[in-house]
C-alpha cells in the first residue's frame, strides 16, 4: 500500500490508495475546525481577549497547570518502582492480572471512579476515620486538590505502570546475564540497566498524562469542589452552560488548545515515543536475579497495591442485591445494548481511521522525513489535546439548524465518539505497525507482494496490537457521557446516562448497580479481547505460514 | 467484529428514523420525562383529552432549553417550551423566543402572585437547607446562623444549577452588599461545591454534610417513597427564595392553539394531581389533593427576586461569587 515507486498499487480512478489515505487527515480536522466554525458564526461572536488579563483567567490556568504536574510527576514517579518490582518477578499469571487491574482502571468510567472515592475517602467514608489523625489538623476534605490528585492518580499511576513495565520488558536477557557476570550492585542494576529504558519512556508518559490531566473535565467537575479549583475546561463548560457566553468560551479554548498542544508537541519533540516498542506477550524467561525473600517482599508490596487499586471497586459490591430483581433488567437492558453497539461501532470506526491516518505516516518514514512525520502525528492525534467541550458544543451549534439531530443523534454520537478515540487507536497501533515496517519492509519489497499478500501478512503481524486497541477503544465509548449528554436522542439511553438520570430522580441504589454493571462490561471486554489478542499472538508468531499463497 | 457494527449502524438508523413529526412537540427537561417524573403521565391524560399525539424531546436541563431554543430560532420544532424557571424568563423574552399563551389565569394560587402573559407557571418550591433530624435537633432558624456556624454544608454552582443561582439570590437578598464575606465565611465550612443538584444531594443522603441545599418540597419525597420522615428543611426567619417552574408557547410553533391547549392542561386539577408527586414540587392551584407528607412541608415567607433584576445582576454577582468563595 505504500511501496512508493515499487510498488504495485491499485489506481482507484486517478489516485493509488495510499494517495487515498492522505485524504483521512482533512476528513480529521474537519470536525475540529466545524466546531471552531460552529461557535464562531454564531452571532458572529470572536474570542473575548480581555479575559487572558483577567485574574479569574489567570487563577483557573494556574491551578490547571498546577495539578496536572503533580498529577503526571507523581502518576510516573510512583509507577516507577512498581513497574520495576513487577518486571524482576517471576510470577506470569500474577503479573496478567495486575496488568490487567491497570488498564482496568486506566478505563474506567469517570463517574464509577468518582463514586468509589467518596464512598471511601468522602466526609464519612470508610477510610475517612483513619486518615483525618494523620493530617496537620485532624481534618480531611476530599473535594479541592486532594480529591483531583487522587482520582488523577487513581487512573493514571497503573497506566504508567503498564507502559514502564512493559518498557523494562524489552530489556533484552543478555544484559541481565552480563550485569550477574560484572557482579553488578542492585543500585548499579537500575542505573545502569533500567534508567536509560525508564527515561526515554517517562519524559513521553510524563507528557501524555500531563496533557489528559490538563484536559480533565468529569473529574475536576465532580471533586473540585468550589471556584477555586477549575481547569479551563471545566471554565469552557460553565462559560458556555448558563450564559451561553461564547467569546469567553472561545478564549478559553484557544488558550486550552494552543498551551496543550505546545507543550504535547514539546515533550513528544523530546522524548523517544513509548510506545515505540510492542508490548511483550507471555514473557517467560527470569530476567532478574533475586533471592527468595527479595521475591517474596515485591509480591506483597504489589499485593498491597493491588488491593489499593482494587478498594474504589469494593465500594460499588453492596448493590450486587438489585441484580436479583426483574426491574432492573428492564431498566437496564436497553443501555446495556446501546452502551455495546456504541462501543463497538466507535470502535471500529476509530481504528480505521487511526490505520488510514497511519498509512502517510508510515510511507515518511521510510523516506526519514521526520519532520513531516512528526507533524502528521500532531495533526493527527491532535483530538487528544483539542477542548472537547469546545468540539462537542461548537458540533452542536454547527449540526441543530442542519441536521434533525433528535432522529440523527445517535450517528454524531457514535462518529464523534470515534473521532475523539482516534489518538488512542492511533498510539496502540503504530508501534507495531513501525516494527513491522522495520524487520519486513525490505523482505515484502525483495520478494514483490503485491498489496493483498502484503495485507496478510502485515495483519497476522498487526491483529494483537489490533485486538488491543480496539478493546481499549471500546471501552472508552461505552463508558462516554459527555458526547451522549449533548448528542444523544432524549428517549434512548446508554448506561453511563442511565446512571446520571438514576442518580438525578433519587435512584441512588440503582445508580450504583448500573454503575457495576458498566463496570463489569468494561473488565468483560478487556478480559476477552486480552484472550483473544493472546491467542492470536501465538498464532501469529510465524506469520510465514500465514503468507503462504 | 465490523459486520456487527455495520448492523448496528444499520439498525440504528432505521430506528430513528421511524420516529414521525407529533401534533404537538415540547421541548422540557430530562428529569421531567424519566420514566418517574411527570411526562410519560401528563402525555397519556392529554392525548386522550386532545385526540392528538404530542412529543417531548428532552434536553439536560432548564437553561438547556433556552439555549437550543436560542439556537435553533426559527427552525426549531418546539411548540412549547416547558421547565424554563422565573429567573430565565426576562432573557427568553427579550431573545424574542415565546408568544403571549392567553391562558386564563385566574385559578392560580394567590402564594405565587403571577400574571405574566408570556409565562405559564406549573409548579412550584422554596429553596431550602435540607437536614436529618435524628442528627440535628436544634436547626438553624436563619441564613445568617447557617452563614455563621460551623455546620458542614453542600450547596451547587451558581453557574451551572438552579439551585445554585437561588441560594446566590438568597445570599444577596439578605447580606446586599455585605455577600462578598458571606461568601468567604461560608467556604470555610463547605464540603463542597457540585455542578447539579442531584450530585450535591446524594452526597448528603450519603451523610456527606449536615445540610445540603435543595428544595422545601424534598422531605415530601422522603416521605412518600421511602416513608422516612428524618429529612427535614429548614425554616429561616428572613424568608426564602422560590423558585417557579413555567411553561411558554414558542414564538416559531405551527400550532399555537394546540400549545395553548396544552398550557391550560398543565394547570387544570388533572395535571396538577400528577406533578407535585412526579416532579416533587408543588401545586400552583388550591385545593390539590397530595399526600400527608404534603401538608407538614414548611411554608416559608417568600423574598422577591424579579425576572429584570436577575437578568440585570446575575453578571456581577456570579463575579462576586467566584472571587469570594474560597
Amino acid at each position: 500500500m505504500t511501496l512508493g515507486k515499487t510498488s504495485p498499487a491499485k489506481k482507484i480512478g486517478l489516485f493509488s490508495l495510499s494517495q487515498l489515505c492522505w485524504l483521512s487527515y482533512p476528513v480529521t480536522l474537519l470536525v475540529t475546525l466545524l466546531a471552531f466554525y460552529g461557535l464562531m458564526s454564531f452571532e458572529g461572536d470572536s474570542a473575548d481577549w480581555q479575559l487572558l488579563t483577567d485574574s479569574y483567567f489567570l487563577g483557573v490556568l494556574g491551578f490547571t497547570l498546577k495539578q496536572s504536574t503533580i498529577s503526571s510527576f507523581a502518576s510516573v514517579l510512583f509507577a516507577i518502582p512498581i513497574a520495576r518490582a513487577l518486571n524482576q518477578l517471576n510470577a506470569q499469571r500474577f503479573k496478567n492480572i495486575f496488568l490487567g487491574l491497570c488498564l482496568l482502571c486506566f478505563v474506567t468510567p469517570t463517574l464509577v471512579v468518582v463514586t468509589g472515592l467518596v464512598a471511601l475517602l468522602g466526609r464519612s467514608g470508610w477510610l475517612t476515620p483513619y486518615i483525618e489523625p494523620l493530617m496537620e489538623d485532624n481534618s480531611w476534605n476530599l473535594y479541592g486538590l486532594n480529591g483531583i490528585l487522587l482520582a488523577h492518580l487513581f487512573m493514571n499511576m497503573p497506566f504508567a505502570i503498564r507502559i514502564i513495565h512493559q518498557q523494562l520488558a524489552t530489556i533484552p536477557d543478555t544484559s541481565w546475564r552480563l550485569a550477574k557476570q560484572l557482579k553488578f550492585s542492585p543500585w548499579q542494576r537500575f542505573v545502569i540497566i533500567e534508567k536509560p529504558v525508564i527515561q526515554s519512556a517517562g519524559l513521553m508518559l510524563f507528557g501524555f498524562i500531563f496533557v489528559l490531566c490538563f484536559n480533565s473535565f468529569a473529574v475536576v467537575l465532580a471533586l473540585g469542589g468550589g471556584p477555586q479549583s477549575t481547569t479551563l475546561e471545566v471554565a469552557v463548560y460553565q462559560a458556555l452552560k448558563y450564559d451561553f457566553n461564547i467569546s469567553e468560551a472561545l478564549a478559553l479554548a484557544w488558550s486550552q488548545l494552543l498551551i496543550a498542544g505546545g507543550l504535547y508537541a514539546c515533550f513528544s519533540a523530546m522524548g523517544t515515543p513509548v510506545w515505540q516498542s510492542h508490548e511483550v506477550i507471555n514473557q517467560t524467561t527470569r530476567p532478574y536475579p533475586l533471592t527468595s525473600q527479595g521475591s517474596r517482599l515485591r509480591l506483597l508490596a504489589l499485593c498491597g497495591m493491588g488491593i489499593l487499586l482494587l478498594l474504589p471497586y469494593v465500594a460499588l459490591l453492596p448493590s450486587i442485591s438489585l441484580f436479583f430483581t426483574a426491574d432492573i433488567w428492564r431498566l437496564i437492558m436497553q443501555p446495556l445494548l446501546l452502551s455495546i453497539g456504541l462501543g463497538m461501532t466507535s470502535a471500529s470506526i476509530s481504528l480505521v481511521m487511526a490505520y488510514t491516518l497511519l498509512q502517510p505516516i508510515r510511507s515518511q518514514l521510510k523516506q526519514k522525513r521526520s519532520m513531516r512525520v512528526k507533524l502528521l502525528e500532531q495533526m493527527a492525534t491532535h483530538q487528544l489535546f483539542a477542548p472537547a467541550m469546545v468540539i462537542s458544543v461548537g458540533l452542536f451549534v454547527f449540526l441543530l439548524p442542519r441536521v434533525d439531530l433528535d432522529r440523527w443523534g445517535i450517528i454524531v454520537v457514535i462518529l464523534l465518539n470515534s473521532a475523539v478515540l482516534v489518538p488512542f487507536a492511533f498510539q496502540k497501533l503504530k508501534p507495531r505497525l513501525i516494527q513491522f515496517d522495520q524487520q519486513y519492509d525490505r523482505l515484502c519489497l525483495s520478494l514483490k507482494l503485491n498489496t493483498w499478500e502484503r495485507w496478510k501478512i502485515e495483519w497476522a503481524f498487526i491483529r494483537p496490537s489490533f485486538i488491543s486497541a480496539a478493546s481499549l477503544v471500546f471501552v472508552l465509548a461505552a463508558g462516554d457521557v459527555a458526547i451522549f449528554a449533548i448528542f444523544g436522542p432524549s428517549d434512548w439511553s446508554t448506561l453511563p446516562w442511565l446512571i446520571y438520570s438514576l442518580a438525578g430522580t433519587y435512584r441512588i441504589p440503582e445508580a450504583s448497580a448500573a454503575s457495576l454493571l458498566l463496570l463489569l462490561v468494561c473488565a468483560g471486554a478487556l478480559w476477552l479481547l486480552q484472550l483473544v489478542a493472546n491467542r492470536t499472538a501465538i498464532s501469529s508468531a510465524e506469520p510465514s505460514t500465514d503468507a503462504e499463497p | 467484529m465490523k459486520r456487527t457494527s455495520l448492523f448496528t449502524l444499520a439498525a440504528s438508523a432505521l430506528l430513528t428514523s421511524s420516529c414521525f413529526a407529533a401534533d404537538l412537540t415540547i421541548y422540557t427537561y430530562d428529569s421531567f420525562n424519566s420514566e418517574w417524573g411527570p411526562g410519560p403521565q401528563l402525555e397519556k391524560s392529554f392525548e386522550a383529552q386532545c385526540q392528538c399525539d404530542i412529543e417531548f424531546i428532552a434536553v439536560d436541563d432548564g437553561v438547556s432549553i433556552l439555549n437550543r431554543a436560542r439556537i435553533e430560532k426559527a427552525s426549531t420544532k418546539a411548540d412549547v417550551l416547558l421547565g424554563l424557571d422565573d429567573s430565565l424568563t426576562q432573557v427568553t423574552r427579550d431573545e424574542g423566543l415565546v408568544q403571549a399563551h392567553g391562558v386564563d389565569l385566574s385559578s392560580l394560587t394567590t402564594a405565587l402572585a403571577w400574571d405574566d402573559e408570556d409565562f405559564v407557571p406549573f409548579d412550584y418550591g422554596y429553596f431550602s437547607f435540607i437536614y436529618d433530624s435524628s442528627k440535628i435537633a436544634q436547626p438553624a432558624d436563619s441564613l445568617k446562623a447557617l452563614i455563621n456556624s460551623n455546620a458542614s454544608v453542600i450547596y451547587q454552582d451558581p453557574r451551572t444549577s438552579t439551585p445554585g443561582q437561588g441560594l446566590m439570590l438568597w445570599v444577596n437578598a439578605v447580606y446586599g452588599d455585605e455577600a462578598a464575606s458571606a461568601w468567604t465565611e461560608l467556604a470555610k465550612h463547605t464540603v463542597t461545591v457540585t455542578k447539579g443538584w442531584w450530585e450535591a444531594y446524594s452526597m448528603f443522603l450519603e451523610g456527606g454534610a449536615d445540610y445540603v441545599l435543595s428544595y422545601n418540597t424534598s422531605p415530601a419525597y422522603h416521605a412518600v417513597v421511602d416513608g422516612e420522615s428524618k429529612y427535614k428543611a429548614a425554616l429561616f426567619d428572613e424568608g426564602h427564595i422560590a423558585q417557579v417552574e413555567v411553561a411558554a408557547i414558542s414564538q416559531y410553533s405551527d400550532n399555537p392553539e394546540l400549545a395553548k391547549q396544552f398550557l391550560s392542561f398543565l394547570i387544570s386539577p388533572e395535571a396538577q394531581h400528577i406533578i407535585p408527586t412526579t416532579n416533587w414540587m408543588l401545586p400552583v392551584i388550591d385545593n390539590v389533593e397530595l399526600p400527608a407528607p404534603f401538608s407538614s412541608l414548611i411554608t416559608p415567607k417568600r423574598l422577591n427576586f424579579t425576572p429584570a433584576q436577575v437578568a440585570e445582576q446575575r453578571k456581577a454577582m456570579i463575579s462576586t461569587w467566584r472571587s469570594s468563595a474560597q
